[in-house]
């Protein structure tokens, strides 16, 4: 005996106002009575604390409370009987009734740290008492609605950034700072989610051989009692490279990783991208567990803000 | 019975065709100056291949050979016309590559292949070894970790990678075949092992390029069809991003997400470049993503790694529908800082010896997108191509440019085509010089650059080039830079008769061979530059007046001067008769010189030297002086005895010179002494038949001088040799037999002339002859009856001067023809033998009989209407007392 969703939409993306259809596919040996099949539908806001930067009393105190974006339940079949056999039966639900008053903003779904924005559809065959109900869930991605998002495009200006010794304000290798080096470099800081963050870098000059320079995506998931960092690492030059040659910037968005940037009350997430210069050096550990951002002696970085946002 | 008295003089005349004087010669040629004409323009002329020319052509062939040689790598390449498929060629291109350079027996301590050595470690070492390991060296342990792997082991590691990729995927295992080909592509980061990076990028962009396929032919799929299997649309080849469904191109974008995901820049650009052609279903110019890798390339630090990254873009780009140069120009111009950055690293650990490794194993990249650019590029835009690669080829352009790195410079002269490189020769004489760098010896440009303009017959400025050239070269303290660079440039000197060029070249090659001696490498240079020499002599006489030719001669040895010695002796015998003495002697050093090279005696039958030795000493030809020609026949014997063929002709030579002396009656000692000569030769010939053919022809020219016990001896032995013929070997070719049979025939003509010796009778010969030829097992009835035949003809001529000699032959005959299993054969060897004895005897009633009993034989087994039948009938017809009841 098995249940299983299927959506209309193999990547499974839906936007608010759009309507959820699919069937609930029930295969069995023998037919099933019923006491009616139910489809759930569940939107929340997740937020925990995990480590980092948050204090043992908060630690303790772990999951704060989670915000409910919406939670409805429709009747699919009255009770009755599902026969032998493969079994489809068809549903389609609203997530956003036209006109219905929402409490939360319908935010994208998104898998953070410390936030989880999650949509889940389940679907439950309850068949009385003596009987297990058949139940199963399947999560879906909500995408903001074409309505809500912004008419024109992302604007394409790019903000120019330099690397340099006195950029730095945390200590060098003496060899660097007396030495100096010099990385220039331009990139977009609004970014729409479907296109990869664009610019490019060059290295001008430096006393010390690069061993890499590595572009981060840092995600700052913040919530009222802490903040999180993560990274997505990606690398755009590996040894060290020639000098005056211009290398693009080009990384892909990581899907459900990211979402648009968000400024909510109670939590926010928000972007930036860290170009990272790491010089050959003896004493540098490679790879450092640590948080890459963490200044060292053989590091030069720059931060920039990112903006993304969902685009038509 | 009773042979019939015949006048073969009246019998010759009535059958002999009536005469008529012919206008011209058939074997001629249509008009005779034409002829040397022909020769004459057939030396520069490639366009058509005469295999009958071959020798002639020889010098031309090597030289192409010699070319493919030098650039033993790019041979096959060169011969790109012949490969159009680019997937062939790129099939052919890695091959090659890795022969170029081969893994085996290396042995590889891989820092960060991990997941190649995971799966070997449980096979390298016991676990009780590996703790013992540990406990001795734990931190050397530490290190290594095990990961020490043949060169043979990493390839069929790899392999294994590759079934795996492709049986995961065919189990729909689509997220394995990722993670699988991520790691593949990943190895490609490592570059500690130089020489076998090229083995390694030959598999594993094999393996990118079957992931790349794969993805592709599932979003056609799934552009095509929906997921139950019906068609839904069928792609054009020209499709654009809009015909393709969402489902599809949600797919696509799921991959380029993935790989976007990868960490490491060089995995990532590997992989988005196998699925390169996937660009097509999301955007309809894929050529952006194509410019954007290049420049991503820009980040990869290592030298060898980006080289052969971009050599896989170069790949990857032929599978987009459209082409951009620019890309590849980018990528030649990055490989160009690129590869100056390796030759000007100060750093300690780039020994010169591991730079130049470096260079040498980034040269192919260089070279194949070199190929693509101006595969693609029309001859109106390669203009624009030199500009872009920095190497404008006016002054102008050039000034405060860096100079061009040779290395780049030589593969871009060999894609050049030929007509820019010939119109525009000073000005690359000029680059060339310009360009000083470790990546190439300038002298391969200078070299390559000779090659190029051969390609070009016409050429303004070719006085201009070669002196400059010239004067370059002697510059050069080494033979082996100088010979090089002459090989390129002596077929353009030759052709433009730049005599002063000439000896200058060959001076300064005998004074750089004298002073260091030739070393084996550059032997075989200077046999090519000797060789295109010979092809552009017409006689010995030019090789003795070039100064100097004769001492490097003098200084080779070996293999290649052989070869030199080959075409000298082809050139002395192409003029035919050689008279003149010193050019005897110059050639006939040569042959023995020839001949002292174990490596050509020991060939078989088809041997050059040889048979050009065989050629030489017949076409030796010393004029009056006969008694020194016989002396110089005497020498070969001595010199050359082994030659196989060559007796043949040396007995030829002294027969003709003995009719020669024959003429003037004053030489009969010399005549004799001749016929001594080929008696004493004679004996040691191997071929049975031969033997018998040159004793007959002794045995002419015996009885021609008049040494008549002489000549019966020759016929004695001729006998003798026709004897021993069945004792060598029972399986005689059919050829063969006729051969023997067309030499006993005419032995038998032969003895119409020879006077009957008193003692032993006329009859002696034909007696032996009769009673040998039934003796042996091998004749076939057909031989047998033209044996007889040819008795009967033979005794017939004998009786006219009333010798009797009575053969039971008929009788022999008759069996013989019975014997003849084929009907159609039996006929017209019954017809035959009928004509025979019927024109050589008196019809008595036993002949009589006998003949009409053949025609017998020849209706029943021929048609009636046969016209051999019916002539057969008529001449017995009109026969003189004719009672054959017909």
């Amino acid at each position: 005996m098995s249940i299983e969703l299927k959506l209309s939409r193999i990547n499974r993306v839906y936007r608010p106002t759009e309507l959820i259809e699919g069937k609930i596919v029930v295969k069995s040996s023998s037919s099933i009575s019923h006491y009616g099949i139910r489809l759930a539908v569940n939107g929340s806001v997740n937020m925990q604390v995990r480590g980092g930067s948050a204090g043992v009393i908060e630690s303790l105190v772990g999951v704060a409370k989670p915000i409910s974006i919406v939670n409805k339940i429709i009747e699919v079949r009255p009770s009755g009987k599902i026969a032998s056999g493969t079994s489809e039966i068809p549903f389609s639900i609203n997530i956003k009734q036209p006109g219905e008053k929402n409490l939360e903003k319908f935010y994208e779904t998104f898998h953070g740290g410390n936030i989880n924005i999650q949509y889940l559809l389940t679907v439950d065959i309850s068949r009385g008492y003596l009987h297990k109900s058949l139940s199963t869930t399947m999560e879906f991605i909500v995408e903001s609605d074409k309505a809500d998002l912004l008419e024109q495009p992302v604007s394409p200006e790019m903000v120019l950034f330099y690397l340099t010794q006195d950029t730095q304000r945390h200590p060098l290798l003496p060899e660097l700072k007396s030495g100096g080096f010099r990385v220039i470099g331009k990139m977009s800081t609004q970014c729409s989610l479907s296109d990869p963050i664009v610019g490019e870098l060059t290295v001008e000059a430096s006393a010390v051989p690069i061993s890499s320079i590595d572009l981060h995506l840092l995600r700052v998931e913040s919530i009222l009692l802490g903040e999180r960092i993560v990274t997505e690492q990606s690398l755009i030059a590996d040894g060290d490279v020639c000098r005056n040659m211009t290398m693009p910037i080009y990384v892909i968005l990581p899907r459900l990783l990211t979402c648009p940037t968000v400024l909510a009350g109670p939590f926010s997430i928000e972007f930036k991208v860290a170009v990272v210069i790491t010089f050959q050096s003896n004493i540098a550990k490679m790879p450092s567990k640590s948080d890459p951002t963490t200044p060292r002696l053989w590091l030069a970085m720059e931060t920039l803000p990112l903006e993304l946002v969902r685009t038509r | 019975m009773e042979f019939r008295p015949r006048n073969y003089i009246a019998e010759k005349e009535a059958h002999a065709l009536p005469r008529v004087l012919a206008d011209s010669h058939p074997f001629s040629a249509p008009s005779s100056p034409s002829q040397l004409q022909v020769e004459v323009v057939d030396d520069g002329n490639e366009e058509y291949f005469d295999p009958l020319r071959r020798s002639d052509n020889n010098a031309e062939a090597s030289r192409e050979d010699l070319v493919e040689i030098e650039t033993s790598f790019t041979a096959g390449l060169s011969g790109e016309v012949s490969i159009q498929n680019p997937s062939k060629e790129w099939a052919f291109f890695k091959r090659s590559l890795m022969q170029r350079f081969p893994v085996s027996k290396t042995v590889l301590t891989y820092s960060m292949s991990d997941m190649i050595v995971k799966g070997r470690k449980t096979h390298e070492k016991s676990s009780t070894s590996m703790h013992l390991e540990e406990l001795e060296d734990p931190e050397k342990f530490a290190e290594e970790g095990g990961k020490v792997i043949t060169g043979q082991e990493y390839v069929s590691r790899l392999h294994e990678l590759k079934a795996e990729l492709t049986h995961a995927w065919h189990a729909n295992d689509r997220v394995t075949s990722l993670k699988l080909s991520i790691k593949v592509a990943r190895l490609l980061m490592d570059t500690s092992v130089l020489q076998c990076y090229p083995t390694l990028f030959a598999i594993a962009t094999d393996i990118l390029d079957i992931l790349g396929d794969m993805v592709w032919e599932r979003i056609k799929l799934k552009a095509e069809f929906t997921e139950d299997g019906t068609r839904i649309f069928s792609l054009p080849e020209n499709f654009s991003a809009s015909d393709i469904c969402f489902d599809a191109k949600e797919t696509c974008n799921n991959w380029f997400c993935k790989i976007g995901a990868v960490r490491e820049l060089l995995p990532r650009i590997y992989l988005e470049l196998a699925l390169l052609p996937c660009w097509r279903f999301l955007v309809d110019q894929p050529l952006n993503s194509l410019r954007r890798l290049v420049m991503m390339t820009r980040g990869l630090a290592d030298p060898l790694a980006s080289a052969y990254c971009r050599l896989y873009m170069a790949h990857c780009m032929r599978k987009l529908p459209s082409h951009d140069t620019g890309c590849l120009l980018t990528c030649v111009n990055d490989l160009k800082i690129v590869s100056m950055r390796v030759m000007s690293a100060q750093e300690t650990s780039h020994g010169a010896e591991n730079r130049r490794l470096v260079v040498s194993l980034m040269e192919p990249t260089i070279e194949y997108i070199m190929k693509c650019i101006f595969r693609n590029a029309p001859e109106k835009q390669v203009g624009d191509v030199l500009v872009e690669l920095g190497v404008g080829l006016n002054q102008k352009e050039l000034l405060g440019r860096f100079p061009c790195l040779s290395i780049v410079l030589h593969h871009l002269l060999k894609q050049l085509p030929s007509e820019v490189v010939s119109s525009r020769a000073v000005e690359i004489l000029h680059l060339i010089e310009c360009s000083r760098d470790d990546s190439l010896d300038q002298c391969l440009n200078y070299r390559l650059l000779g090659f190029r303009l051969c390609e070009k017959s016409q050429m303004d400025t070719v006085n201009s080039v070669v002196d400059k050239v010239i004067q370059v070269i002697i510059g050069y303290d080494g033979l082996d830079d100088y010979l090089k660079v002459v090989d390129a440039f002596v077929d353009i000197v030759l052709q433009n008769h730049m005599d002063d060029h000439l000896s200058s070249i060959l001076e300064g090659i005998s004074k750089r061979a004298c002073t260091k001696g030739i070393a084996d490498d550059e032997l075989a240079t200077l046999q090519s530059i000797l060789v295109k020499l010979l092809s552009y002599c017409k006689d010995i006489e030019d090789i003795f007046s070039m100064n100097h030719f004769l001492k490097i001669l003098d200084l080779m040895y070996g293999n290649s001067r052989s070869i030199v010695n080959i075409h000298i002796l082809d050139m002395g015998i192409r003029k035919g008769c050689i008279c003149d003495p010193r050019t005897i002697q110059f050639l006939l050093e040569i042959s023995q010189a020839l001949h002292h090279d174990e490596n050509f005696v020991n060939l078989k039958d088809d041997n050059q030297p040889a048979r050009l030795i065989s050629q030489f000493v017949s076409l030796v030809d010393y004029g009056a002086e006969i008694e020194s020609q016989l002396a110089f026949l005497v020498e070969c014997r001595g010199t050359f005895g082994s030659i196989r063929g060559l007796k043949e002709t040396l007995i030829h030579s002294s027969n003709c010179l003995a009719i020669k002396a024959l003429k003037d009656a004053k030489h009969l000692s010399f005549v004799k002494s001749c016929i001594a000569f080929s008696e004493v030769t004679l004996p040691s010939i191997s071929s049975q038949i031969m033997q018998l053919n040159l004793y007959l022809e002794t045995a002419e020219v015996a009885l021609l001088g008049g040494f008549v016990s002489h000549s019966d001896g020759l016929i004695d032995s001729a006998i003798n040799s026709l004897q021993s013929l069945d004792v060598m070997d029972g399986s005689r070719l059919p050829i063969d037999a006729d051969a023997v049979l067309s030499s006993v025939q005419k032995l038998f003509s032969f003895l119409v002339m020879v006077p009957g010796n008193p003692e032993d009778g006329v009859t002696y010969f034909p007696k032996n002859l009769v009673s040998l030829l039934n003796s042996q097992s091998w004749m076939t009835p057909r031989m047998r009856v033209k044996v007889f035949c040819a008795i009967i003809s033979l005794l017939a001529a004998l009786s006219q001067r009333n010798l009797p000699y009575h053969a039971d032959g008929e009788k022999n005959l008759v069996d013989a023809i019975q014997q003849e299993p084929s009907k159609a054969a039996r006929g017209s060897m019954a017809l035959e033998a009928c004509n025979c004895i019927a024109s050589s005897l008196i019809l008595s009633q036993e002949i009589s009989s006998i003949c009409s009993n053949l025609i017998e034989t020849g209706k029943s087994c021929m048609s009636t209407n046969n016209r051999y039948l019916q002539s057969t009938i008529k001449f017995m017809d009109h026969l003189p007392d004719s009672s054959v009841a017909l």
